[in-house]
């Protein structure tokens, strides 16, 4: 008991040196400017404009007749089209932008040995979740951030704010926060294994295109095993892309058993791995 | 007495290079020790293991009766690892709040235990900088104060003088010096005076095998030595006369200007006065006599 509460409390402390790793670090400030440059070409090129033009009647009518077949006109249900807008960008690039800004979860520290002064004071568990943690908060801050900016546009363009729009943003929060958990994950098990960040990204991504590769030409021959392709990181996506409200939650159970998996996964490497 | 440190036939490999064979040892409660040997001996390796970085192929580890890198010796045991580098990004003060955090400490407990293992190193000044703008001497010294916070009683250090300026490696010298008795230490270093002074064990690796394991004190009630240091380089004539004093066992240079004398102290108890006399009488200078020998000729030069 008294070893989980002090698991805990170590993964409480590194996910705060993690947060002040982002407000109070240069790099983690270049992170923020970066975040907001990204967000802001988002919003003003291709959410805005877009935002407009989903509210016109024609392009709804229009958009119904072509993709009504696959659900996506579900998106017009969204209390604001910014936030319709906003759903499906983050859905398609926040996992890919999570693999690079979770790589290093742990790399700089293996190659400067600073692991070595961690690990002489908490268990390698706790280093793993703490990072973990910690980096989940700090995506938080950045998914919060950028859905502070949409909210504020849609309310700038609705003339206020409603309280449909705040729930919708919750949803929208939430369920960006359980696609990225088995992506940060996945970059733990990486970040554990190899000692540059820029690798770690590099097999993240072959790694996601081999197994989707060999698990396809697998189901090509066998196609009984074409529910395997649904276990893979981010596939309930394409499911959630034509959903709206908390009804999205039920496709959450699948990205937390990953999660706990890539960890258990990373947790291992980090413990059999020498310092 | 209790042992602190218990390896038993611990072995290591790495690929088809054996770097620890069989080791076996025990220190002690309040023990110093020395760890010795060549290059590529295996005492980083060594080190590695008892501190957790590393497993064993086989063999058993343990420190206060927990097998190494158990959590219960987080806090109890610390160390200077070999090569550690402090995150850049940080400040030291905020790195060593955070590494007092990690060892249960409070927030401002931490603060002021940084305050104070910074002052042991002389690095006060240094708490608001980050690692990348101190010097590395001063980077060692920030390491090396990290594992005194809190109260270990076990500090592993791996070469702790190395790359310091004199004045400072005497400074972290003489807090080897103050703090050992309440805390046990084991020291690797090339810098053998330096352990001569500070240890009163050796671990002598060799091609990761154990070649001696010996307390610094070797000497019996049949034996003991004296080191004589001269000024001037006569020493054949010198050794000529020094053979005839009772009492003497055995005399070989062990180095320029330098004699090693064994003696019976029962035969003769105030040999190192009769030394000194047929010095003066013979009008030869000498600059040093030491009793014992050397801990390098010990190691290196057995007489």
């Amino acid at each position: 008991m008294a070893l989980f509460i002090t698991t805990l409390q170590h993964c409480g402390l590194y996910a705060g040196f993690e947060l002040r790793r982002l407000w109070l670090t240069r790099r983690g400030l270049m992170t923020l400017a970066a975040t907001a440059v990204l967000w802001f070409f988002l919003l003003r090129y291709a959410i805005a404009p877009a935002s407009d033009l989903i509210a016109s009647e024609g392009f709804q009518q229009m958009f119904r007749d072509a993709f009504g077949a696959f659900g996506l006109s579900q998106l017009f249900a969204w209390p604001a089209p910014e936030l319709a807008i906003y759903w499906i960008l983050s859905l398609m690039l926040l996992p890919l932008l999570c693999l690079f800004f979770t790589a290093n979860q742990l790399c700089s520290d293996l190659q400067r040995g600073t692991l070595r002064l961690l690990a002489l004071r908490s268990s390698r568990l706790s280093i793993v979740l703490g990072r973990f943690s910690g980096q989940m908060l700090v995506q938080s801050c950045l998914i919060l951030l950028s859905l502070v900016a949409t909210l504020s546009l849609a309310a700038w363009r609705e003339g206020g704010l409603t309280l449909a729009m705040l729930n919708a943003a919750a949803v929208i929060a939430v369920n960006l926060l359980l696609v990225l958990l088995p992506f940060t994950a996945l970059m733990s098990c990486f970040s554990a294994m190899v000692r540059s960040s820029r690798l770690a990204v590099s097999l993240a991504i072959v790694s996601l295109g081999l197994v989707f590769v060999l698990l396809s030409s697998f189901v090509f021959y066998f196609p009984d095993f074409l529910f395997l392709l649904g276990y893979m990181p981010g596939t309930q996506v394409m499911q959630l892309l034509p959903m709206q409200g908390w009804q999205t939650l039920q496709y959450a159970l699948l990205p937390l058993l990953q999660t706990l998996v890539l960890l258990s996964g990373a947790t291992l490497l980090l413990t059999r791995k020498a310092l | 007495m209790n042992a602190i440190i218990q390896c038993q036939q611990l072995a290591k490999r790495f690929g088809s290079k054996t770097v620890l064979q069989q080791l076996s040892f025990e220190l002690q409660q309040g023990d110093v020790a020395a760890l010795i040997g060549p290059n590529g001996a295996g005492k980083t390796t060594l080190f590695s293991i008892l501190c957790g970085y590393l497993r064993p192929d086989s063999g058993n580890a343990s420190i206060f009766g927990h097998k190494a890198g158990s959590s219960a010796l987080f806090g109890k045991v610390a160390a200077l690892p070999q090569d550690a580098q402090f995150d850049p990004a940080f400040s030291i003060g905020e790195q060593l709040d955070f590494y007092g955090r990690l060892q249960g400490l409070s927030s401002k407990a931490a603060r002021e235990e940084s305050k104070r293992v910074l002052a042991l190193v002389d690095l006060t000044e240094q708490l608001q900088h980050k690692a990348g703008a101190l010097s590395h001497g001063m980077r060692k010294r920030a390491a090396i104060a990290q594992a005194f916070i809190g109260t270990p009683r076990l500090v592993l250090l791996d070469e702790p003088t190395a790359g310091l300026d004199p004045v400072n490696a005497l400074h972290i010298r003489q807090l080897i010096s103050r703090l050992s008795g309440e805390v046990s230490f084991m020291i690797s270093s090339h810098n053998i005076f330096e352990l001569e002074q500070l240890c009163n064990k050796v671990l002598y690796l060799e091609n990761g095998q154990l070649k001696q394991h010996s307390s610094s004190d070797t000497t019996t009630q049949q034996l003991q030595y004296l080191t004589l240091q001269l000024e001037q380089d006569n020493s054949e004539a010198i050794s000529a006369a020094l053979r005839q004093l009772p009492g003497l066992i055995d005399l070989h240079c062990a180095q320029r200007r330098e004699l090693v004398l064994s003696y019976n102290p029962q035969h003769n108890a105030d040999f190192d006065l009769a030394v000194l006399q047929c010095l003066a009488a013979n009008g030869w200078r000498y600059r040093n006599l030491t009793k014992g020998q050397t801990l390098e000729q010990k190691l290196f030069n057995p007489a």
